[in-house]
């Protein structure tokens, strides 16, 4: 069958995006009695971050308590409020940690009336895994009517007459291209994790809705926060970005070496290294630190650290580990030859790994961009945890996911359906085909890979004047040069996998060039923003948000001071270190990971 | 130090413009600790880009079944069975390819 017309779909409200918070989203506007599409570029309930999340799901410690776990019953939103900020080094918008703290509780305890699995609890969070989580939302989507297309990636938001009409999307199976029509649309593409190698994401997450976002004129902010997770796998290949060694470090113990059999982490200072191996901080604390031994000459053959088990008996250790995953099985993966490296003190190569994005597009406290109709959740969305996430970004699609799936529908019951502008999608379908037409030019993979390494290398934990100046002129050109003679071997639309890259490059690299010029434009360091070149926090200077938006073909940057309801920041110029540990000694009584 | 090659043969058909399906076989260079996913990426990156297996959106953990094939006649998940020696892989529902090892689901 051969379909020479595009395809229209109309929806009232449109979410793109088949992680939890777009499944969540989905939920919340199908309950308003309205009809809901949901696109996801892989299978949704089946791909994205979400799948991949080890998982926690952070709540409020009190109301854990009151749902039958021990929690934390001396636990009050201030306290956790006042731990959320200060873990975002001041720079989170307060007005969404306010609504992050007020609705967290509500929303995992739908997902436990859902059916969701606990494995174990602590103080302020909930233990169950990523595919159950994805599982338990995919069934309640489908009960609530919500309509699942499969293996469509969004190409671009459709507008009209200012507002948003809808997405492009293509299927990528068909290589047809499909015109979703819609009142309202919910970005919840989740992070551009394929713009670095290694990196600990599935692999279509290369940021579709937030470039998307950008191109049609909304804001994004906070770009050069990259939380990168330490201690994740970099060899051998198969485990290249498995998060495991992370859960085993955290789970049962261990340590890091560098290349001279260093314990490097012992030069830190005693408090930084407790709160920085006990808790969250990890992320943050130990993928500097390992990327700063790697720096100066003291990394792995791979470019990582070792971890290994240290002094903790073998039969201890082990006990620990298969007490949660029984017979080393983690998800779908049989780790016993893991298990038998460590018993032999093999050492496992790992080290930092793209893992969130704190950065994205701007949303207020109702999930609204700067777009009529256009709304956003989970982690493409920008704000709630400033320079540094340490509380859940699970609980963070779920909150975000309902309140833009809700203010959608209730948008959408108010307005007509836009107008589809033709010649928008015309010139779109004309742009993305160019690399089926293109006889040579740019391979895309190996573009990609080039890129790739060098994001580690310049933009991950440890950054400097020279290498992101470096980085910014190599991205220039390539968005110039290289992009417009992208080429794919096979002329076939359907799944064409060099196609498929070739689209995703476009997004990738519009991402990297905004978070490069960000990193560079913050001369200081905060967060998991570590600039050897400014190595200290400028309270006096920075605690404002940078702010991008499309002006023509060049990204426009200006600063905007970050959103403050209850918490006043302190001030003055703070070395980094000390800053970070004094972030870390704010955190109130209330124990646990978070 | 003798790099040891594996033979890899790959059901290949585009259902548009083959008539019918044939095997394509590529030689890899072995390294320790890789998947059938590992030696098809291989292929990909550096021998035949033309080459079509799901995995767009792959989680590498073994749970989301994108990259499920068929390796020597058996069915399991292209990520997490590892490569020891010469394959043969093919789609895991050959009434289904949309192109090469991608095939339609439902």
């Amino acid at each position: 069958m051969v379909n020479v017309l595009v395809e229209i779909i109309a929806t009232d409200v449109l979410i793109v995006g088949g992680g939890g918070a777009g499944l969540r989203a989905a939920v919340e506007a199908a309950e308003r009695d309205v009809s809901v599409l949901l696109m996801s570029k892989g299978k949704a309930g089946r791909s994205g971050a979400t799948l991949l999340a080890g998982a926690d799901l952070t709540l409020d410690g009190r109301s854990l308590h009151e749902y039958g776990f021990p929690g934390a019953p001396n636990d009050t939103p201030e306290k956790w409020m006042n731990d959320i900020v200060t873990q975002g080094f001041y720079l989170n918008n307060q007005r969404l940690v306010e609504i992050y703290v007020r609705d967290a509780a509500k929303r995992v305890k739908e997902l436990l009336d859902w059916g969701l699995e606990v494995l174990a609890s602590e103080q302020r969070a909930i233990d169950t895994s990523g595919e159950s989580i994805a599982s338990v939302l995919l069934r309640r989507a489908k009960e609530s009517g919500v309509e699942i297309v499969d293996d469509v990636m969004l190409v671009d938001l459709l507008l009209s007459e200012g507002r948003v009409a809808g997405a492009l999307g293509l299927n990528l199976k068909t290589g047809e291209t499909m015109v979703f029509r819609s009142k309202a649309v919910v970005l919840a593409t989740g992070g551009w994790h394929k713009a670095y190698d290694p990196n600990a994401g599935s692999r279509e997450l290369s940021g579709d809705g937030v470039a998307a976002a950008y191109r049609a004129g909304a804001y994004l902010a906070n770009m050069e926060f990259v939380t990168f997770c330490c201690d994740i796998m970099y060899w051998p290949p198969k485990w290249r970005g498995n998060l495991f060694t992370y859960i085993l470090h955290s789970l049962a113990g261990g340590r890091l070496l560098n290349s001279k059999g260093e314990d490097f982490l012992r030069k830190y200072d005693p408090v930084i290294v407790k709160y920085g191996t006990s808790m969250e901080w990890n992320k943050c604390f130990v993928s500097i630190a390992s990327a700063l031994e790697v720096r100066e000459g003291r990394g792995s053959p791979h470019g990582g650290v070792y971890y290994e088990i240290g002094d903790t008996p073998w039969e201890d250790y082990e006990r620990r580990v298969t007490g949660f995953y029984r017979n080393w099985r983690y998800k779908g993966i049989d780790f016993s030859e893991l298990a038998r490296m460590l018993r032999d003190r093999v050492p496992v190569e790992v080290g930092p790994a793209a893992e969130y994005f704190e950065g994205g597009i701007v949303v207020d406290e109702r999930m609204r961009t700067n777009i009529r109709g256009l709304f956003a959740a989970g982690e493409c969305a920008t704000g709630m945890f400033g320079a540094n996430r340490v509380a859940a970004a699970t609980t963070e699609m779920l909150v975000e996911g309902a309140i833009a799936g809700g203010e959608a529908a209730e948008y959408a019951k108010k307005v007509g359906m836009p107008e589809i502008d033709e010649k928008q999608v015309r010139k779109l379908e004309e742009r993305i085909h160019g690399p089926l037409k293109r006889e040579e030019g740019v391979k895309p993979v190996e573009l990609r890979k080039r890129i790739q390494r060098l994001a580690h290398e310049k933009l991950g934990p440890v950054r400097e004047r020279r290498s992101l100046e470096d980085f910014i002129q190599f991205l220039e050109v390539v968005r110039k040069r290289d992009l417009p003679k992208l080429y794919t071997v096979s002329k076939s639309e359907k799944y064409n996998k060099e196609w498929i890259e070739a689209l995703e490059l476009e997004n990738i690299v519009v991402l990297l060039e905004i978070s490069a010029r960000s990193a560079l434009m913050r001369n200081e360091s905060r967060g998991v923003h570590y600039r050897i070149d400014h190595a200290y926090t400028d309270n006096d200077n920075w605690l404002r948000e940078i702010i991008v938006r499309r002006v023509g073909d060049e990204a426009e940057f200006t600063t905007k001071p970050v959103t403050i309801t209850r918490m006043q920041p302190p001030t003055g110029i703070v070395p980094y270190w000390d800053m970070m540990k004094a972030m870390m000694l704010a955190h109130s009584d209330v124990g646990g990971h978070h | 130090m003798s790099e040891r090659k594996v033979k890899v043969k790959v059901f290949r058909f585009n259902p548009s413009t083959d008539k019918e399906p044939h095997y394509q076989t590529y030689e890899v260079p072995l390294v320790e600790g890789m998947s059938v996913l590992d030696v098809l990426d291989y292929i990909y990156e550096n021998i035949d880009s033309s080459l079509a297996y799901y995995d767009h959106a792959a989680c590498r953990y073994g749970i989301c079944g994108g990259c499920t094939l068929l390796v020597n006649g058996k069915a399991c998940v292209a990520c997490q069975t590892p490569v020891t020696g010469d394959i043969t892989v093919d789609p895991a529902i050959k009434s289904k390819v949309v192109r090469d090892l991608v095939y339609e689901v439902r």
